[in-house]
């Protein structure tokens, strides 16, 4: 929600510093002009627009930002970023917002995509590859979906057994160390940023 | 011609049939695909989501293992074609993303210098294979085919990161269709509007909605099949037909499929049984 007064002393002016360092490049560039909201495919479902979040982003209303549902709702199409006069790299910040928000364990209001992106990287190092029936059996369980939550998914997974298309066990690659040693080596690098 | 092969995850599951598609077209247009050993998840849209270096970091392990072999990668997943190619932007133009990435590196032996790039399909078999020697391979005549060529979001955008093809009217796969001797529809204003997949399982309805405005204009337009070269779009358009409310059904093939055919390829060697929407009335026209 957006409060009917921005009170400026409550914003972190590091704040939009903090999101260019984690990728979000050139937010601070924004002059609100809109163009990224027109072409939007996701807009609708947005508590906050793609221009507003930029808005909100450089006046620092970090609290506010981190626990919107806009950037979690973003398809990363490329469509905002590729039209935008100013060269704001839209999902970039999105993303960046986004990992400062999982890094942070802030809850937002949208449970059940900060699970599935954390499961899907977790599958990615354990396996090397997706391994999707793993992924959507952790997200229904920890984003309290449950039972529903797999049932809505399982219409889908019984359509792509029938085609041969869903592996029932992960391939392990040889190279899961290595993922290992790399995702252990950025943690390191940014836990000290 | 030669190239280090990334199928990526989804062309071992849901795209199988891209893959079968892509390497049995590839074989016909005498280019060489050598998969790339051992090769790891781009990341999709989730690592960057977590860390903008993972999301470097992770392509950039496959990049390392195709520069090792002097290879340029080709990988038919747009979404794993956009990733490998922002990786590689970043690592070539993003302040300090080379050291990042050389730290991340660091105790696993890799090793990404960006001497190779990544290229896709359609960039390869339109600008260097060429469209006179896919004609001279054309054996079977489409008739005509009805074809709407759906391009999906991130093959073209952004264009400093990806850019073989215009960002707002791409054509490779009009093209190739046109040189099968089929039918290019315009899919006016849908080409590159998102399929909504990136956000089917957090927002199932809107996700659906954009689906079936694809397929309404395929419709409208009055297409036998649609194309398309992204494996999450393909899943979508073809195995969301139903829940995205559409009564009649339209198949949905990779753009590999549909040249494989002209090309005179089985269609079990193109996995045509393998689409969700029978491909029935496509091999009718084909063979009829
Ligand atoms: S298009 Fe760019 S400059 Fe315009 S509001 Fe959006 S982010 Fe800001
Ligand atoms: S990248 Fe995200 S914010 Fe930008 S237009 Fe697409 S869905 Fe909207």
């Amino acid at each position: 929600m957006l409060p009917d007064v921005i009170r400026l002393k409550e914003c972190d002016p590091s704040f939009v510093r903090e999101v260019m360092e984690a990728g979000g490049q050139g937010v601070s560039a924004c002059f609100a002009c809109g163009t990224c909201v027109a072409g939007c495919p996701t807009v609708e479902a947005m508590d906050h627009p793609p221009r507003r979040l930029m808005r909100m982003i450089n006046l620092g209303m970090r609290e506010e930002v981190l626990a919107s549902d806009t950037v979690w709702l973003c398809a990363s199409c490329n469509t905002c970023n590729t039209r935008c006069p100013r060269g704001v790299e839209i999902p970039n910040v999105m993303a960046a917002v986004k990992s400062i928000a999982i890094r942070e364990g802030v809850q937002p209001d949208e449970r059940v995509a900060p699970v599935f992106y954390q499961e899907m990287v977790d599958s990615m190092v354990r396996y090397g590859r997706l391994f999707e029936p793993r992924m959507m059996l952790m997200v229904s369980l920890r984003s309290g979906q449950g039972v529903e939550g797999l049932m809505k998914n399982a219409p889908l997974g019984l359509e792509l057994f029938k085609k041969g298309k869903l592996p029932l066990r992960p391939h392990r690659i040889k190279g899961t160390k290595q993922l290992k040693t790399i995702l252990e080596n950025i943690r390191t690098m940014e836990g000290g940023k | 011609m030669r190239f280090a092969y990334y199928p990526g995850c989804s062309l071992e599951a849901s795209g199988r049939e891209y893959d079968m598609s892509t390497r049995a077209v590839f074989e016909a247009l005498g280019v060489e695909l050598e998969e790339i050993d051992d090769w790891n998840c781009c990341g999709a849209t989730a690592a960057y989501s977590i860390s903008d270096t993972l999301a470097v970091a992770l392509p950039a392990r496959n990049l390392a293992l195709a520069e090792e072999k002097g290879l340029d990668v080709l990988a038919p997943c747009s979404e794993c074609y956009h990733r490998m190619r922002k990786a590689e932007y970043a690592v070539r133009n993003k302040p300090g993303m080379k050291e990042r990435l050389e730290k991340a590196f660091e105790g696993t032996g890799l090793k990404f210098t960006g001497r190779i790039t990544t290229r896709h399909p359609l960039d390869v078999i339109v600008n260097d294979v060429g469209i006179d020697a896919v004609k001279a391979r054309i054996t079977k005549d489409l008739n005509g085919l009805k074809v709407a060529p759906y391009y999906g979001c991130v093959i073209a955008k952004p264009p400093e990161v990806v850019g073989f093809e215009s960002v707002e009217n791409p054509t490779s796969m009009d093209v190739l269709i046109e040189a099968a001797g089929a039918r290019a529809l315009p899919m006016s204003g849908f080409k590159t509007r998102c399929c909504g997949g990136p956000v089917l399982i957090t927002r199932e309805e809107l996700a659906l909605g954009l689906t079936s405005g694809i397929l309404k204009e395929a419709m409208e337009e009055g297409a036998d099949c649609i194309v398309t070269p992204c494996p999450l779009c393909g899943v979508m358009l073809d195995a969301k037909q139903k829940a995205a409310g559409v009564e009649a059904e339209i198949p949905v093939l990779y753009f590999t499929q549909l040249l494989g055919l002209a090309m005179g390829i089985k269609p079990k060697r193109l996995g045509l049984d393998k689409n969700f929407v029978p491909t029935d009335r496509v091999l009718e026209v084909v063979s009829g």
